[in-house]
């Protein structure tokens, strides 16, 4: 009797956990060294005093955090910056990019050339974005005053007046992104049976109640996860305010990323930058948690 | 009461015609089923009647007002849905008080409306799970109940069994025609199944190509079938249909048929396996297959004229063997070259 093959000398599930490590160890390494790395990194700067130019650190344990939370008020002021820059550019992102969803997810005649129309922000360059409507916001020679002009309003120094400026960046804001909200809507509403509709119709609901009780309800996790990425990306805005108004005037768009960034790298308080953006980090994780709580309670 | 009426009607997308005028009238009560192969146009027609697809032409009447331009909420009429379209954020019982809601009916009358419906369909256990939650029947169950409590004078059901497993689909068959028996209500089915066609219709209407082939009971439509398509469609397997000229020329004589006739038909059980070799025809056996109380024989007459056979369970017959077959004329259909039934 000849003796039995021998087989491999690992069991399958062994040899496909390796395989399976192999594959996903190339993006591993970099997610450790550009993100895991730096993470930590953050977190052990913000525990320092630590001038960048003089290169000389000293442990501080929280006082970077005390600092920024009790003593200076300033961060105070620039977290109330951010969240009313959330605050405005949130529901107004929102709404629009719903409304142009509703209006273009139809094959109607013109919808994929509007459609185009307003995603073509989302990929153009923001600086080009932010600079283009600086000149059109300007004063005396903007387009937009000159054509508020013509219906007899004299339109208010846009970018330089505190009330207006931070209601500029979040209207130009609003129109670089919404077409990328309004892309995931109408995927959303696309993904909707016909049927659901026009049971709807049949049982006498006219277009508002389809839109209340049928539309909305079914777009609930489409909006969860809008709302989750526009929140976090008006948490972290920097380029905008950083071409259009510097964070002035008399700090009236002065938000966190910026005055990071300002706390780093023009004053190199890169201790006390590295506090703020722990803080930047811990806020926009409670409220990634908060999405993954409010979609657990949807279940 | 609503008696249907569909006057010369169509229906064209573009440049492309869909239903090509359509004369109909089905009675109060009754029960029709459009049936027809896939993309005859039995769906459009039955969405045309909810309200969903526009009337291109023609008219449709029901009780002899005219419902072109009528919102589909004001026909009268429900529609079961192929899918069921039950909205899968909403409880069994907020899918059935649906409609009554946004009609704006009392609290209390859609508390009875939605119980009765719970009862009769036997849901009361399960008015408060979502539709993710059921199993295919209960979900058509649902849909058939969502349908009811608005009370509607006419009943639309789109192919609604088409995605259940065959027995629940003899089960729920079953229900529907209880139902129609209990509302009496007019109801319009559409299948492509000929077996629903012929247990639930009153009355069957056969669709072609956007155009009616025949309307009239299942007995009319499968002992009477008024042209080629019909006596092929209606019956399983379909009909032997052959044409009088070459290999089948001695059929005339043989079976004394009409002189106009340019076609016959014999369906698969009216054959009758000749002992002693004196038959009409003779065909060599190619295929048995066992259908448990049946059986069915494949065989070819001449060596290409595909024919089958419906014979008795314990038929004794080898492949490659040669049978010679005899037909009753009364069981013989009679064509014309147009294709025509010759009365």
């Amino acid at each position: 009797m000849s003796a039995a093959i021998k087989g491999p000398s690992l069991t399958l599930k062994a040899r496909e956990a390796i395989s399976g490590w192999l594959f996903v160890s190339p993006i591993l390494t970099g997610f450790m060294i550009f993100f895991v790395g730096p993470l930590i990194a953050v977190f052990y700067y913000s525990t320092t005093e630590w001038n960048l130019l003089s290169q000389q650190s000293h442990f501080v344990g929280i006082e970077n955090y005390v600092d920024a939370l009790t003593r200076n008020d300033t961060f105070w002021d620039v977290l109330v910056n951010s969240l009313v820059f959330a605050a405005g550019l949130v529901p107004l992102n929102m709404l629009l990019a719903l409304g142009l969803a509703l209006a273009l997810s139809r094959s109607v005649r013109g919808a994929v050339f509007f459609r185009t129309v307003f995603f073509a922000p989302v990929i153009t360059s923001a600086v080009a974005w932010a600079i283009i409507w600086t000149f059109l916001l300007q004063h005396e020679s903007g387009a937009v005053n000159r054509a508020l002009s013509v219906i007899g309003i004299n339109g208010p120094n846009w970018l330089h007046e505190p009330h207006w400026a931070m209601a500029s960046v979040i209207f130009t804001r609003v129109l670089k992104t919404v077409g990328l909200n309004m892309i995931l809507y109408i995927a959303a509403l696309q993904s909707i049976p016909r049927d659901y509709t026009e049971a709807a119709r049949l049982e006498g609901a006219n277009g508002w109640e389809i839109f209340r009780r049928i539309t909305w309800p079914l777009l609930a996790p489409t909006t969860l996860v809008i709302m989750v990425i526009t929140v976090v990306g008006s948490l972290k805005v920097f380029d905008h305010i950083y071409l259009m108004t510097g964070g002035g005037p008399q700090n009236a768009t002065l938000v966190l990323a910026f005055y990071i960034y300002e706390q780093g790298f023009k004053f190199f308080n890169t201790g006390y930058a590295s506090a703020l953006a722990v803080i930047l980090f811990v806020l926009i994780l409670a409220l990634t948690i908060l999405q993954t709580i409010l979609k657990a309670a949807r279940k | 009461m609503a008696k249907l009426q569909l006057k010369e009607l169509r229906k064209s997308y573009g440049t492309v015609d869909v239903i090509k005028g359509v004369d109909l009238t089905i009675e109060d009560g009754e029960f029709c089923v459009f049936v027809g192969p896939s993309g005859c146009g039995k769906s459009t027609l039955l969405r045309m009647i909810a309200g969903l697809e526009d009337i291109t032409g023609g008219t449709f009447e029901i009780n002899g007002s005219r419902m072109n331009d009528i919102a589909p909420a004001k026909r009268g009429v429900a529609l079961v849905f192929q899918s069921y379209a039950l909205y899968p954020h909403l409880s069994v019982y907020e899918n059935i008080a649906f409609g009554l809601k946004v009609r704006k009916t009392s609290a209390s009358e859609i508390k009875t409306r939605v119980g009765d419906a719970v009862t009769m369909l036997q849901l009361e256990k399960l008015t408060e799970r979502y539709p993710r939650e059921l199993s295919g029947g209960q979900r058509q169950r649902v849909a058939i109940g969502r349908a009811i409590v608005g009370q509607p004078q006419t009943f639309l059901f789109d192919e609604p069994l088409s995605n259940l497993d065959a027995e629940l689909r003899v089960h729920m068959r079953t229900q529907i025609s209880e139902l129609h028996q209990r509302l009496e209500r007019t109801m319009i089915y559409v299948t492509h199944d000929q077996v629903e066609a012929m247990t639930l219709a009153d009355k069957i209407v056969l669709l072609r190509d956007g155009r009616i082939e025949q309307v009239g009971s299942p007995h009319d439509l499968y002992e009477r079938p008024q042209n080629l398509f019909a006596a092929q469609f209606m019956g399983a397997p379909k009909m032997n249909i052959f044409t009088l000229t070459g290999a089948f020329e001695t059929l005339q004589e043989s079976l004394k048929l009409d002189r106009n006739a340019h076609y016959c038909g014999i369906r698969p059980g009216s054959f009758e396996i000749a002992q002693d070799e004196k038959g009409i025809f003779s065909a060599r056996v190619k295929l048995k297959e066992y259908l448990g109380n049946s059986c069915l024989i494949h065989a070819d007459v001449e060596g290409h004229d595909p024919i089958i056979l419906e014979q008795p369970v314990n038929t004794d017959i080898a492949k490659d063997s040669l049978i010679f077959l005899n037909a009753n004329p009364r069981h013989v259909h009679l064509f014309a070259s147009d294709g025509n039934r010759i009365q």
